[in-house]
């Protein structure tokens, strides 16, 4: 039996220098991830941004160092140990079972690995998350096959581009009008999916001005390929102003806008929520369930429209206040979210309206 | 002395004569090696179909505007191109294929535990693949191998059928799983222990509970699917109140453990290759066999890391990162079992082990890069890119498919008597080796500078990567033609195989290739592992097998 096995190679000269080239291998590979310059390919937008290179600089560093060890190893034992033509035709390998030391080893060093990069990344994923919750807030909607973008104060969507000022943190909500699409910047390196029937939000700042495409990462329908065209336009204050009131005169001007806030000339003294409720039944609940907004017949369940902090803003891009949700049914609306009839063709008097309103009110 | 006495004779030696018409042999024949070879060669066709999607999917990319077919075409065929490849392809070939043709010889069973089940499991698969497929003709699903509602509540008729269809290969898959567990339970030869069966065995007793697990929350999704594209009941629709994310949920829970189904036997397969042809134990045995089950069990508890875009409350989000990153615990265990394996070794360069050496580099990288999407704040980056479909073929195509490779030319002879061409295979390796990389390694680089998958047309600033891909992946092609070629040309001229061509130590070498109808001529009796090649092979009552001995038939035997 002896004689056919092969000598123990042991783990000779040779495999401890060539231990030294691969760690070698490894180092450079390693200081290749950290002096690689991922900016000068994919400009880093916002604050985190920079977080997440960090973290994948950080795993593609320690992963080809892995990589090229276990390659390495690979590639050495298979070229040393392979049967050559002086061999036995029978001969055969040391016939080791298992090295317990050895695979200890290897079982509790990945597990410290494992902790070390759960801390990292959690770490990085708290600063992700720990975004102010209290910036400028935008709702991004997808629709087939583009995002249309709607600001605190201007009436109405703004349809081509996404205009953030620099350094001021971002709360931005999405949701869909119709199928899931994904809301990814590179330069971001942020996405989240706008799903229909559901409000998600992201939180970030802006830190380099510039003009990023956003583009389209869940399959929406035949031109999902097309919406990648839209551009975020991250800007300073003062040109980001510019463009914001260059939108409110323009929405303000266009026929079917709306009035903004306080604009609303009706009083909503005296209204009568039990008159509401009745007055609902009749005229509403043919378009409205009394149901989270989610649930849709045309227009979306009004359950807590007023108090819920998690229903999306009204359709004029306003948050959900008694005067925007009066104005709204004063005048009615027709856009991009649907139509919706005035109170003239609906029949409705200013009382109505405010009865209505404080109906609304008490859906909690 | 009971095992002795269930070895010499008694009801493990009743054996009914072969049956002898054609139909009964070869088309609804109950013997789970003919089964198997049924799987392989359905598999096969099925991979060629799909493959040729594939081909579309890359010629289409050739160009930024694409031209090659028009968009709603090309989303149909990367959409059949995934269901095919995963249902139809890769796990009929690793369970229903070789689970079927090899282990329950390795295990020195005479058939599975219910070979009519396993009759009636092979025979819905080319049903339903005929299903899948024919969804082309009233307009085949769009929105990709993940069908997320609501927009594949907008599809045309083909949708449903694709839900009929994958409902069907569920139903065969579950059938499966049941059998292998209930097989490797109660049907393993005398002596041969938990700790004495081969990794293969153990690779397929790790899938076949996901199999039967797993598979039912699929099935469960596919019919409210169904229901709701075919009957408008509201489970997906937000319009009327449904929710489009429990379809993730419940996807996701069958098809995170379905990647483990699709690699746990090809792991399965490596660990039987690489010790048969380093001439050495395979290192680290216990270990081996224990991670698989801990790979099955912490299979289930990941699903949502494929849903970190999907809106989740964001701390419910971490477990699934950090059990994920867990994971790679046990398959890194196994990368460097199978690299320490080698060492000290007598390695033979068969196309075989060419084969599993090339699995052990690449599926590597593809599990490295597991872990990369894995980290939440990464993971929000390149989700729903090409790193993504880098990332998954490298453990599909680099993994699974080289495994299946590997299986091929190893254990053709238990199929067809002969071996494949050496000199071919060898071609097909490096070809193939070659042309996977190309295609594949730079979809890494595309995805993290901002390509998204499922387009149809790209930025013009990817092109000179998605030309590489695309004459890569006619290399593969090319590659993959030779393989079949061999194939077709080794059946009938190939080199006879005589009973153990590799000097394996499993039970299937120990019996002439291909194996008698029922196996064994005496059920054997096990002593020990098979991997010492210094030893004495570890069973007793095969003295009669390479004989021409007539089988015992029971009498009464119908």
């Amino acid at each position: 039996m002896v004689e056919r096995t092969a000598q123990p190679a042991g783990l000779g000269r040779g495999f401890w220098a060539y231990t030294a080239i691969l760690t070698l291998v490894a180092i450079v590979s390693i200081v290749f991830w950290y002096v690689f310059p991922l900016e000068r390919y994919l400009p880093a937008a916002i604050v985190t941004a920079r977080q997440v290179d960090t973290l994948f600089r950080f795993m593609a560093a320690t992963g080809s160092a892995l990589y090229v060890f276990i390659v390495g190893y690979l590639v050495y034992f298979a070229i040393v140990f392979r049967a050559k033509a002086s061999d036995a035709p029978d001969a055969i390998g040391i016939q080791i079972h298992d090295n317990r030391k050895l695979e200890f080893w290897w079982t509790v060093i990945p597990v410290l690995f494992v902790v070390l990069l759960s801390v990292v990344s959690v770490r990085i994923w708290y600063e992700i998350e720990l975004e102010p919750a209290n910036g400028l807030v935008v709702e991004a909607i997808g629709h087939q096959f583009y995002f249309s973008f709607r600001y605190p104060q201007i009436n109405g969507e703004v349809t081509d581009e996404m205009h953030l000022p620099l350094n001021v943190p971002v709360t931005l909500n999405l949701t869909s009008a119709d199928v899931i699409h994904g809301f990814w910047v590179p330069a971001m390196r942020l996405k989240n999916d706008t799903v229909p029937g559901l409000v998600t939000s992201i939180r970030f700042t802006p830190r380099l001005a510039g003009r990023y495409p956003i583009i389209c990462t869940q399959f929406c329908g035949v031109e999902h390929s097309e919406m990648d065209k839209q551009i975020l336009v991250i800007e300073d204050k003062d040109s980001f102003d510019r463009w914001y009131k260059g939108w409110q005169q323009k929405n303000a001007n266009a026929s079917n806008a709306l009035p903004g806030a306080g604009g609303a000339a009706i009083s909503l003294q005296g209204g009568d929520a039990a008159a509401g409720k009745l007055l609902f039944s009749q005229k509403c609940t043919a378009c409205h369930k009394l149901a989270p907004f989610n649930q849709t017949l045309v227009g979306p369940g009004l359950e807590g429209v007023l108090h819920d902090s998690n229903h999306p803003n009204l359709v004029n891009g306003q948050a959900a206040n008694p005067a925007d949700v009066a104005s709204i049914l004063e005048n009615g609306y027709t856009g991009s979210m649907g139509a919706m009839p005035s109170a003239s063709s609906n029949g409705l008097s200013p009382q109505d309206i405010a009865n209505l309103v404080a109906f609304l009110n008490t859906l909690k | 002395m009971a095992v002795a006495a269930l070895h010499s004779g008694g009801i493990a030696d009743h054996i009914h004569p072969e049956p002898q018409g054609f139909v009964r042999r070869y088309v609804f024949s109950l013997d789970h090696k003919i089964i198997g070879i049924q799987y392989l060669i359905t598999g096969f066709v099925f991979f060629m179909l799909s493959g040729l999607l594939a081909e579309a999917i890359r010629t289409q990319l050739l160009n930024p505007s694409g031209g090659f077919v028009a968009p709603g075409t090309y989303n149909e065929v990367y959409s059949v191109h995934g269901s095919a490849m995963v249902w139809l392809v890769v796990i009929p070939l690793l369970t229903g294929g070789f689970g079927n043709l090899v282990f329950p010889v390795q295990i020195g069973a005479r058939d599975v535990a219910f070979p009519w089940l396993n009759m009636l499991s092979f025979w819905i698969f080319p049903v339903a693949g005929l299903m899948l497929f024919s969804s082309f003709l009233m307009g085949a699903p769009t929105a990709g191998w993940m069908e997320y509602p609501p927009i594949s509540l907008q599809g045309a008729a083909g949708t449903s059928m694709w839900c009929a269809a994958i409902f069907l290969v569920g139903v065969s898959s579950t059938i499966t799983g049941i059998n292998f567990v209930v097989t490797i339970l109660k049907m393993r030869a005398p002596g041969m222990t938990f700790t004495r069966m081969p990794l293969f065995v153990w690779g397929q007793f790790a899938t076949a509970p996901l199999l039967m697990i797993a598979t039912t929350a699929l099935a469960a999704a596919l019919a409210a699917l169904f229901i709701e594209r075919q009957f408008g009941v509201p489970f997906f629709d937000p319009t009327k109140g449904g929710s489009p994310v429990m379809w993730q949920h419940m996807f996701w829970f069958y098809s995170h453990p379905a990647v483990y189904i699709m690699i746990l036997p090809a792991f399965g397969i490596i660990s039987e290759v690489l010790p048969t042809f380093a001439r050495k134990p395979i290192f680290g045995y216990k270990l081996i066999a224990f991670s698989s089950m801990a790979i099955a069990l912490a299979g289930f508890m990941v699903w949502a890391h494929h849903m970190f875009t999907s809106g989740l409350a964001p701390f419910l989000q971490l477990p699934f990162m950090i059990i994920t990153y867990l994971i790679g615990v046990p398959t890194g265990i196994k990368i460097f079992s199978w690299t320490a394996t080698l060492w000290g070794g007598k390695i033979h360069y068969t196309t075989a082990m060419l084969f599993a050496i090339g699995f052990v580099g690449l599926f590597t990288l593809g599990g490295i890069t597991g872990i990369f999407l894995a980290a939440i704040p990464f993971d929000l980056h390149v989700h729903g890119t090409y790193f993504i479909v880098a990332h998954l073929h490298y453990v599909l195509i680099g993994g699974s498919l080289m495994g299946i490779f590997a299986g091929m030319y190893y254990w053709f002879p238990k199929m067809s008597g002969r071996l494949l061409n050496e000199t071919l295979g060898k071609i097909h390796f490096w070809l193939f080796f070659i042309g996977f990389n190309g295609t594949f390694l730079p979809m890494h680089w595309l995805g993290v500078m901002g390509m998204p998958r499922e387009v149809a047309t790209y930025d013009p600033q990817f092109t000179f990567w998605n030309r590489f891909e695309s004459v890569s992946s006619y290399l593969m092609t090319f590659a993959i033609l030779i393989f079949f070629v061999n194939v077709l040309w080794s059946i009938r001229y190939g080199k006879r195989a005589g009973a153990n061509p590799w000097g394996a130590r499993t039970l299937e070498w120990q019996v002439p290739s291909p194996p008698h109808y029922y196996n064994f001529k005496h059920v054997p009796t096990v002593y020990g592992l098979p991997y010492d090649f210094s030893q004495p092979l570890p069973y007793s009552g095969l003295e009669e097998e390479l004989t021409d001995s007539p089988p015992p038939v029971a009498a009464g035997a119908h």
